[in-house]
């Protein structure tokens, strides 16, 4: 009884974990690079929520603090945190979109195993064709 | 086949592993949103407090950002614009122009056209008022970037990445960079330190909104850039 009601409690923290997990088990099991980006999307969102969810109040105002306002207000630091945390997520994300794209063009595929069979294979005459269709 | 299902097993054990410390230390913190818990009563009583009069801006998230942690958001700034070389970097040497543009409906084409304007007067207002409303120069500069890529889908990026020059481009994306160095430097002399914001609180405003509207713009422009690079359609 007393478990369950910590829980519920706790619900908030415990669907963070429940994301957090969720984008671990597609960070690590898919095998298509796309996906991968979208697990680690999942996994850093999960921390943003549990960061703000920290900084709440039962009835907080959000902390705009205008003279004369008795609260309660949210705590103002998380949110300065995630903001940082949001433009490092996107830099990431979209660097690791570009060199998806990039590995796309030299081995036509973004499934790992695709790429780990062309490069056991050896094979450089889709590539060579692929660049020198595309510049022009 | 096998490999892939013994991975996958292993995962899971591995995931499982890591559920129980996670959860287990999650329920040992106090609730959400009590108001006597350790993160509302030490170190944000106290910007709650004082912070809006130190800070100079209403909205205490914007004070933190711009003013008690400047060198903190400075370095986001950077951080953003690097990953914009970056990706323009590895865009440059990916040619990935064979996809064939989908016409949108005309009624998508129309909305969008139309929304635009009004899309850029709200980032606009969320940008100069985000020192006393919610909002501030990121949220003001993502719905500029939005708007861009919104346009660049209807209008098809190339014809949007061309409205401005390749130049101007790139001023645009550092002007987030630029302001604010310029403002930290102009804390030396106005404040007595860099990234000091002066305490007269006319000027102070007039700063704060310089600095909201530089990461506004160069935000937008980087999130744009982003965008039309892994799009193929700006090569510069």
């Amino acid at each position: 009884m007393k478990i369950a009601a910590t829980a519920l409690s706790h619900v908030d923290y415990l669907v963070a974990v429940a994301l957090f997990l969720t984008g671990a088990w597609i960070l690590l099991t898919s095998g298509n690079l796309v996906k991968k980006v979208i697990g680690l999307n999942i996994m850093e969102t999960s921390v943003f929520a549990f960061i703000v969810t920290t900084g709440m109040i039962d009835g907080g105002a959000p902390p705009l603090v205008a003279p004369g306002d008795p609260g309660p207000f949210a705590s103002p630091l998380p949110h300065a945190l995630v903001l940082t945390g949001i433009v490092v997520a996107v830099s990431v994300t979209s660097l690791a979109l570009v060199l998806i794209l990039r590995v796309r063009a030299e081995f036509g595929s973004v499934e790992l195993d695709e790429i780990a069979l062309s490069l056991a294979a050896g094979d450089t005459a889709e590539q060579s064709e692929r660049h020198g269709s595309a510049d022009d | 086949m096998n490999r892939r299902r013994a991975g996958r097993i292993l995962t899971a054990v591995l995931i499982a592993a890591l559920a129980v410390p996670l959860m287990y230390g999650m329920v040992q913190l106090p609730a959400p949103g009590h108001a006597d818990a350790p993160a509302h009563t030490n170190v944000s009583a106290g910007y709650i407090e004082r912070g809006a009069e130190l800070g100079g801006s209403e909205n205490l998230v914007t004070g933190v950002l711009l003013n008690f942690r400047a060198l903190d958001t400075f370095g986001e700034v950077l951080v953003i614009f690097t990953a914009w070389l970056a990706v323009a970097a590895v865009a440059g040497t990916a040619s990935n122009a064979e996809r064939d543009p989908v016409p949108p409906s005309p009624v998508v084409d129309y909305v969008i056209r139309l929304l635009g304007p009004f899309i850029a007067i709200f980032a606009l207002f969320v940008i100069v008022n985000g020192h006393v409303l919610p909002g501030g120069g990121f949220q003001g500069g993502v719905l500029l970037g939005a708007m861009l890529i919104l346009l660049s889908l209807v209008m098809d990026a190339e014809t949007v990445a061309r409205a401005v020059s390749a130049r101007s481009w790139i001023w645009l994306r550092a002007t987030g960079v630029l302001v604010f160095a310029m403002v930290a430097v102009m804390g030396l002399p106005l404040a007595g330190y860099l990234f000091g914001l002066p305490d007269e609180p006319g000027l102070r405003q007039v700063l704060t909104v310089a600095l909201e509207l530089g990461i506004g713009i160069g935000g937008g422009a980087v999130l744009a850039g982003l965008f039309f690079a892994i799009a193929g359609a700006d090569r510069s």
